[in-house]
């Protein structure tokens, strides 16, 4: 069915106006962050660019200065407050470690099962396949009550490691299975030939077939780092001082008011690592998201 | 490649590998010095560590909340004492968990329900090969990355009854009564919260029917255009169809994520007005935070747990999905 030019321009718009309309939290909540207080909070009517855009909610949450002391540098005494636990550097670091930490033990454990799965024939494949997919689907609230007491007892409670083990316990099956379907994308000729030369399966492992998914072992890396960057529940109920992101924010909402400038601040920054990534790994997303059963 | 050099060992092919170790490539025969479940032939090595780290952290904390949910605590003494029918008949009688299990179905349904719709159309309206489609369809991914609590706080500012962009929009408009607003009454702020979930989750059921549509065979669209088919009969007799086992993969993945909603309610309502969008999993959250009733939050999330496991089932089952 061939479209008209007609056709083809009301699809043009209407497609602009629908992601336009997707794009609009982002936009806006980027705005936020460079506003200040006054007209956040304008009751008289929603400020759209009639203000003087402030770097000082980036300055609050990023460079750890509280307010009074930029009001002072700049002669402007509005909205005195911000303590220091708006200070967001520590969380940042911290969210980095617990990523970058559970991307990278994930990914080691997941390379290494998923080539087994894939290459491997043994009693109870399938079954052991269903099980880690049955880990994907088991909410974590299930188990938090009960990890918040081991920890306690492994003293890992509120620690960076301990958010690095769980958040690994919850990337791994989806780490497994997308793993597996790059590994199955290799022909099994390839392994084949390498045996039939003599060598063993951790060198065919290592020199043959991990070569031949860096792609996937890239696109598995990336996935796991969101998707712990982005990880909530687990760490509200596994830290006090150690916060991720998420949750730092949230402690932004107090009962005397919420300051949305730091918030929006904060959170502006904590989506730029997101994007920038999800942007390399558009190709594989699909895979991503269904666990390896759909390619695109 | 491996070179061992151990003198006296020997060259002790086995049978079967003797094709193997007559072949001289890697220099020296390959002999057995670990027990073959050790080696790196046999699954044991490569499974060991994960299997290790989920039955230490996924099942053993799992059968152990299923111990705690047969304690009953005591709030003053803080002693759990065995009583292995106090949670379950309390759960049961709980007219928290009955609405928080409504809300938790409601939510669900909705959320599917809309996001597969609104995902379906949109990727419709951007399955096109033209300049600038690509682009809007990156674009269109980045919602689903934003972590759920910023979308929430998000919303929150949005929504706000007296300076939020959306509310007050709404209200100019004369869509919405000003009196009312959205996440501050019982009625609505389900539908707040779900405003939410469906702006970072509809792109999820955008991308994935994107690719179930490219990978579209051409020839049945280019037969009917033959045979004079409309576009309406050809999505609903071919595309449709054609789709449908793609549509129940992701409903079932995303049913499982929405079923255990935490983010969006504790951020933008925490489980109010009231109990107005308190969920079975916010419930559980509540219980363990406010009340430090730690055998009965374990009750409430193995409940939950239980039912994901029964309603996935029948999906499974009822629309044969597999992966």
């Amino acid at each position: 069915m061939q479209e008209t030019f007609w056709q083809k321009r009301l699809r043009d718009v209407a497609a602009v106006l629908v992601v336009g309309l997707f794009m609009f939290p982002l936009f806006w909540w980027a705005l936020t962050s460079f506003k200040p207080t006054s007209a956040i909070f304008d009751k008289d009517g929603i400020v759209w660019f009639d203000f003087k855009p402030t770097l000082v909610n980036y300055a609050v949450t990023m460079l750890g200065k509280s307010r009074a002391e930029l009001a002072i540098e700049s002669g402007n005494t509005f909205g005195i407050g911000g303590a220091s636990s708006y200070d967001s550097r520590q969380t940042i670091i911290d969210s980095l470690i617990v990523a970058v930490g559970s991307t990278a033990l994930t990914v080691l454990l997941a390379v290494m099962a998923a080539y087994a799965l894939s290459r491997m024939r043994f009693f109870g494949r399938q079954a052991y396949l269903n099980w880690i997919l049955s880990q994907r689907f088991m909410p974590p609230i299930a188990i938090i009550v009960p990890v918040v007491f081991m920890f306690h007892y492994m003293s890992l409670l509120d620690t960076r490691l301990g958010l690095v083990i769980v958040d690994t316990l919850i990337n791994l099956p989806i780490a497994v299975l997308l793993m597996k379907s790059f590994y199955d994308d290799v022909p099994a000729d390839v392994d084949e030939a390498a045996m039939i030369d003599g060598a063993t399966r951790l060198q065919i492992f290592r020199r043959v077939v991990l070569p031949m998914v860096k792609g996937g072992v890239a696109a598995t890396a990336v996935l796991c780092f969101i998707f712990s960057w982005t990880e909530f529940l687990l760490s509200l109920f596994l830290t006090n001082s150690i916060r991720t992101l998420p949750v730092k924010i949230t402690t932004f909402v107090t009962s005397t008011g919420s300051e949305w400038g730091f918030i929006a601040a904060l959170g502006t920054t904590a989506v730029i690592p997101s994007f920038i990534f999800i942007l390399l790994v558009q190709k594989q997303l699909v895979r991503g998201l269904t666990l390896g059963s759909l390619k695109e | 490649m491996v070179s061992h050099h151990a003198p006296g060992l020997g060259a002790q092919s086995v049978a079967g590998q003797s094709l193997v170790v007559d072949v001289p490539v890697s220099g020296t025969p390959r002999r057995r010095v670990w027990p073959r479940f050790l080696t790196s032939e046999h699954p044991f090595p490569w499974l060991a560590p994960i299997t290790a780290l989920i039955l230490a952290f996924g099942v053993y904390p799992l059968l152990y909340a299923l111990w705690l949910s047969f304690f009953k605590r005591n709030p003053i003494t803080r002693l759990n004492v065995f009583n292995p029918t106090w949670n379950w008949g309390k759960l049961f009688a709980d007219e928290r968990v009955w609405g928080a299990i409504g809300h938790t179905y409601l939510y669900t349904i909705s959320a599917l329900a809309i996001e597969l719709c609104l995902g379906l159309a949109i990727a419709l309206l951007l399955d096109s090969d033209r300049k600038g489609y690509g682009l809007l369809r990156a674009l269109m991914t980045l919602p689903l990355v934003v972590p759920p609590a910023v979308t929430g706080m998000m919303f929150l500012l949005m929504l706000d009854g007296s300076f939020g962009v959306l509310s007050t929009g709404l209200v100019s408009l004369g869509l919405w009564p000003a009196q009312h607003p959205i996440l501050a009454s019982g009625s609505t702020a389900l539908a707040g919260v779900l405003l939410a979930d469906i702006w970072q989750w509809t792109p999820f059921m955008v991308l994935i029917m994107l690719a179930g549509l490219r990978a579209l065979p051409k020839e049945p669209f280019e037969a009917a255009a033959i045979d004079g088919a409309t576009a309406s009969q050809a999505f609903f007799r071919l595309t449709l169809p054609m789709l449908s086992k793609i549509i129940a993969l992701a409903v079932l993945i995303r049913g499982v994520d929405l079923f255990r909603i935490y983010d969006y309610v504790k951020v933008m309502t925490d489980s109010g007005p009231g109990t107005a969008t308190e969920t079975l999993t916010s419930y559980a959250g509540t219980i363990y935070f406010k009340n430090a009733d730690f055998p009965y939050a374990s009750t409430i999330s193995l409940f939950t747990l239980l039912l994901v496991i029964v309603t996935s089932s029948i999906f499974i089952k009822l629309f044969k999905v597999r992966f």
